[in-house]
């Protein structure tokens, strides 16, 4: 497996947030960078796609009312690509069932709009460490 | 004799001269003697000739005698007083002879005519008679003897009324009295006379009044001429008549056999007339109808008719039934071959006949008649009954068929009549030939008006719902009985939803002659089962409505509340920051606008949507007015160029366009939201364009921009709640997703439409259309939508 360009630390844990929201994008970059993460940002679901595949960010935060394709298409294309890439779907569409749907469609966590700052953090800082423990183990072999 | 008489009388003369020489004292009485003797015998010429040979004779002697010449004198002296004295006695003689004979000849003729009068009268082949002024016979001649069947001596005791039949006595002393008082001088009839054995002879009858030489007793000549014959004749003929009378008046057996029986006694003169029918097995003949004159006896007579069967050849009436020929006992007194002779002539009956009833050539039974009195069987009498059987036979077998037939016909006629369901019977043209009452009160129809015009319309829409389903139409010899609904009017204007089933009925050859066409009012059954149906549909419409309703509340509730909390993440987050503190107030600052934006992007979004459900509920007041459209745009380019756009603006206003009617505040909300959404799809450097132009009745207003651009599998949803056009650098271009919907609503409110035309790169341009006030169109253009 190639390691993506922007990974070069163990440290470095980059998420793409994908959404045509500009307040919610501002938001999100604002809140995770401060976290100690490091931000890229998709207009929509094809951007997303691209970068996804192009950057390899260790995470996608993934809106689904997007033009274009929607969250859930871009995702599916990626997973595609990347099988092992986490997945967190944040959208507004959060009735119970949208939540079930999400999960179905591949999403690996999902997070209800408006959110607060600390769940937000908390799902990257979680995934965060999976992946820490994960590249221990690898080291460890 | 006579011849000898003038010899003897000269003998004599000479024998008493001779004898006595007498003088002629003697001769002379002698002489006159002998003349007279001999003009009695003797014709004049003979008398003349003997007086002269007498008077020779009794001069001869003295003229032998005489001597002197005065003696001759004397002697022929004497001679010829003699002769004078014989002419004389013979010419009286002669006379009175010829008087008496001439009374002796008219005595001789009285007597000769008198002769043949009574030869005429005897040998007359009419009955003749005189009857006194009591009616009396006085004079009658053998023939009416004969005819009246009694003894000439016997008749002066008896009145012409005493023997005349009953029944015609009264017209007859009728007539009598007016012959006998002058009114009339001929009477003529055709009436009954009793004979001495009690049978009646029809006689013709004329009376005339006998002239008379003695006055005070008037007599009256009766010519009588027995028309047995001719009235026997005519009652055959009358008979047969009669039975084919009966025969063709339409009856049944059953009806017409009394006519039957009761016609053959009153022509042929009977009075018992019994029908005898072969069994099924042909075993017996049994009396199976009846007919007799009132009388004693003939009940008795007919009881014990009915309880006897009689076997093929056995008596009268078996040997009728074996042969085929008519049979007859002219006089049961005398015969003993007839089962019931005793009984019949205890009943009176004295004479019986017999006729077999010819079927196809098989004998079926026999007609025996009855008399009382004893009756001659004649040959052509014979033959009438021979023909009548054979008729008679004829009728019975038509009227078995006839009364199946008949039987049938009224089965059907009472079902066509009776039926609840229409009847109609229709012509191979399509006409209609009969209608049952239920269809004409079904139609409510006279049966004229549903001939003429319902029917018609009938077959027409028979026809048209026939092709619907493919079945043959009505005329096309349908058999199978397929049944078409058919909606029809009543004559009252009612609907009715009928069920035509047709029958065609085919003739002797097998061609569909007529077709029978049942009709069912089937309205009730329709109209519940299409009301049924509709319930059904209306309701499963609605279970549609409502899961679409639902789907719709379901998906719109999804798209507000994404709506809202897409907004509120921003406005929740960057507060959550805010209150968390740590932020420069740069950050702070900018942090808040979010806030702000969202928020207020929130308080649109609940304006738009309470606007929107209040247009769609119908609940929005318009204040309508008279708008200057023109102005209306002019102000929109007024205020949005003051902002910071930098799209130019460009007005192509057509400055005849008449007022239009509408809400002023809302038209300025259609304008400003078209010119708002070209600004913000516009780059800078665009340019947005306001036309105006009358339309017909309408005002027509283009808000034309050189912007984004709407993309082919969007432009359909542009006016759809929340299809904000996301494409390509529209993306980002804010909105509540509502703001097209009610420039629709309020455009469509107003009596107009809107639309839009766009090419990807080169822009979109909105189109509506304003009603014009009403002095500028008239109210069926406004209504042009």
């Amino acid at each position: 497996m190639p390691e993506p360009a922007n990974q070069g630390g163990t440290n470095l844990f980059t998420v793409l947030v994908a959404d045509d929201n500009d307040v919610a994008q501002r938001l999100c970059k604002r809140v995770l960078e401060k976290a100690g993460y490091s931000v890229i940002v998709a207009m929509d679901g094809l951007q997303a796609v691209d970068v996804a595949l192009s950057q390899r960010p260790s995470m996608i935060l993934m809106d689904v009312a997007m033009p274009g394709i929607d969250g859930l298409e871009a995702m599916r294309r990626i997973k595609a690509e990347l099988p092992t890439m986490p997945i967190v779907i944040a959208s507004a569409h959060s009735m119970a069932s949208d939540t079930d749907r999400f999960l179905a469609a591949g999403a690996d966590k999902v997070l209800s709009k408006p959110f607060r700052l600390a769940d937000l953090v908390a799902i990257v800082a979680k995934l965060a460490q999976e992946k820490k423990v994960q590249e221990k183990v690898q080291d460890g072999k | 004799m006579r011849q000898a008489t003038p010899l003897a009388a000269i003998a004599a003369v000479f024998a008493v001269e001779a004898a006595a020489g007498a003088g002629p004292v003697l001769v002379f009485p002698l002489y006159l003697t002998i003349i007279l003797l001999t003009a009695l015998q003797l014709s004049r010429a003979e008398s003349l000739a003997t007086a002269v040979l007498v008077a020779i004779a009794i001069v001869i002697p003295p003229l032998v005698r005489a001597d002197q010449p005065g003696d001759i004198a004397t002697a022929v002296l004497l001679a010829v007083v003699l002769i004078a004295a014989a002419v004389a006695i013979i010419a009286v003689v002669s006379q009175v002879r010829q008087k008496a004979a001439t009374a002796q000849r008219r005595a001789d003729e009285i007597a000769a005519s008198e002769e043949r009068m009574r030869m005429m009268l005897e040998a007359a082949m009419v009955g003749l008679a005189l009857v006194d002024g009591d009616g009396k016979w006085q004079q009658v001649n053998d023939r009416l003897a004969v005819i009246l069947g009694r003894s000439r001596d016997e008749l002066p005791n008896l009145t012409i009324e005493e023997v005349t039949e009953e029944a015609d006595r009264e017209v007859l002393g009728e007539a009598l009295g007016h012959l006998r008082s002058g009114d009339i001088v001929r009477w003529e009839a055709d009436l009954y006379q009793v004979r001495g054995d009690g049978t009646r002879v029809p006689v013709s009858v004329a009376i005339s009044t006998a002239p008379t030489r003695t006055s005070g007793q008037s007599l009256l000549l009766v010519q009588e001429t027995d028309i047995s014959p001719r009235k026997r004749l005519d009652g055959l003929r009358d008979c047969m008549v009669g039975i084919r009378h009966v025969i063709v008046s339409g009856l049944t057996w059953e009806q017409a056999v009394p006519q039957l029986l009761g016609g053959l006694c009153s022509h042929l003169d009977l009075d018992l007339a019994q029908f005898w029918a072969a069994d099924h097995d042909r075993q017996a003949l049994r009396v199976r109808h009846y007919w007799h004159r009132e009388a004693a006896g003939f009940e008795a007579f007919r009881e014990e008719s009915r309880a006897t069967a009689i076997p093929m050849g056995s008596g009268l009436l078996g040997r009728v039934w074996q042969s085929g020929v008519v049979a007859a006992i002219e006089d049961l007194s005398r015969v003993s071959d007839y089962s019931h002779s005793d009984l019949a002539r205890a009943a009176g009956l004295n004479s019986v006949l017999a006729f077999p009833v010819v079927e196809s050539g098989v004998v079926i039974g026999a007609i025996e008649l009855l008399a009382r009195h004893v009756r001659e069987v004649q040959d052509d009498e014979v033959t009438m009954l021979s023909t009548a059987g054979v008729e008679i036979g004829q009728f019975i077998r038509r009227s078995d068929t006839a009364q199946a037939l008949r039987r049938s016909e009224a089965d059907h006629r009472a079902i066509f009549e009776r039926s609840p369901i229409g009847i109609v019977r229709v012509g191979g043209d399509g006409e209609l030939v009969e209608s049952n009452p239920a269809v004409l009160s079904m139609l409510e129809y006279d049966f004229e008006a549903m001939r003429s015009s319902a029917w018609p319309d009938l077959l027409r829409a028979y026809d048209q719902a026939a092709a619907r389903q493919q079945m043959a139409p009505l005329l096309a010899g349908i058999t199978s009985g397929s049944s078409v609904q058919i909606r029809a009017a009543t004559a009252g204007g009612k609907w009715l939803w009928l069920q035509l089933t047709a029958t065609s009925i085919p003739d002797s050859n097998g061609r569909p002659e007529h077709v029978l066409v049942m009709i069912e009012d089937v309205t009730t059954v329709r109209e519940t089962s299409d009301q049924l149906a509709e319930a059904l549909e209306s309701q499963r419409n609605a279970n549609a409505n409502l899961e679409k309703l639902d789907h719709t509340k379901t998906e719109f509730l999804s798209i507000v509340s994404h709506e809202f909390r897409t907004a509120l993440t921003g406005i929740q987050g960057f507060s959550e920051l805010i209150r968390d503190g740590g932020l420069e107030a740069e950050e702070v600052r900018a942090y808040g606008g979010y806030i702000f934006n969202d928020a207020d992007r929130i308080n649109r979004l609940i304006g738009d949507m309470l606007d929107l459900d209040r247009m769609e509920s119908g609940r929005m007041s318009m204040r309508s007015g008279d708008v200057d459209i023109n102005e209306v745009l002019s102000e929109a380019i007024e205020r949005a160029s003051t902002g910071l756009s930098a799209v130019e603006f460009e007005a192509d206003l057509d400055p005849r366009l008449p007022i239009v009617s509408g809400d002023r505040d809302r038209l300025i909300q259609v304008v400003s939201n078209l010119v708002n959404n070209a600004v913000k799809y516009s780059p800078d450097g665009g340019r947005v364009t306001l036309s105006s132009r009358g339309d017909g009745g309408f005002a027509l207003v283009s808000v034309t921009d050189t912007g984004l651009g709407i993309a082919p599998d969007e432009i359909g949803h542009v006016f759809e709640r929340f299809r904000r056009v996301r494409s390509g650098a529209a993306q980002s271009i804010p909105g509540t997703g509502l703001g097209l919907t009610i420039v629709k609503q309020i455009v469509e409110m107003h009596g107009g439409r809107i639309w839009v035309e766009s090419a990807v790169g080169h822009g979109s341009a909105f189109h509506f259309t304003i009603p014009l006030a009403a002095e500028d169109a008239s109210p069926l253009q406004r209504r042009h939508a």
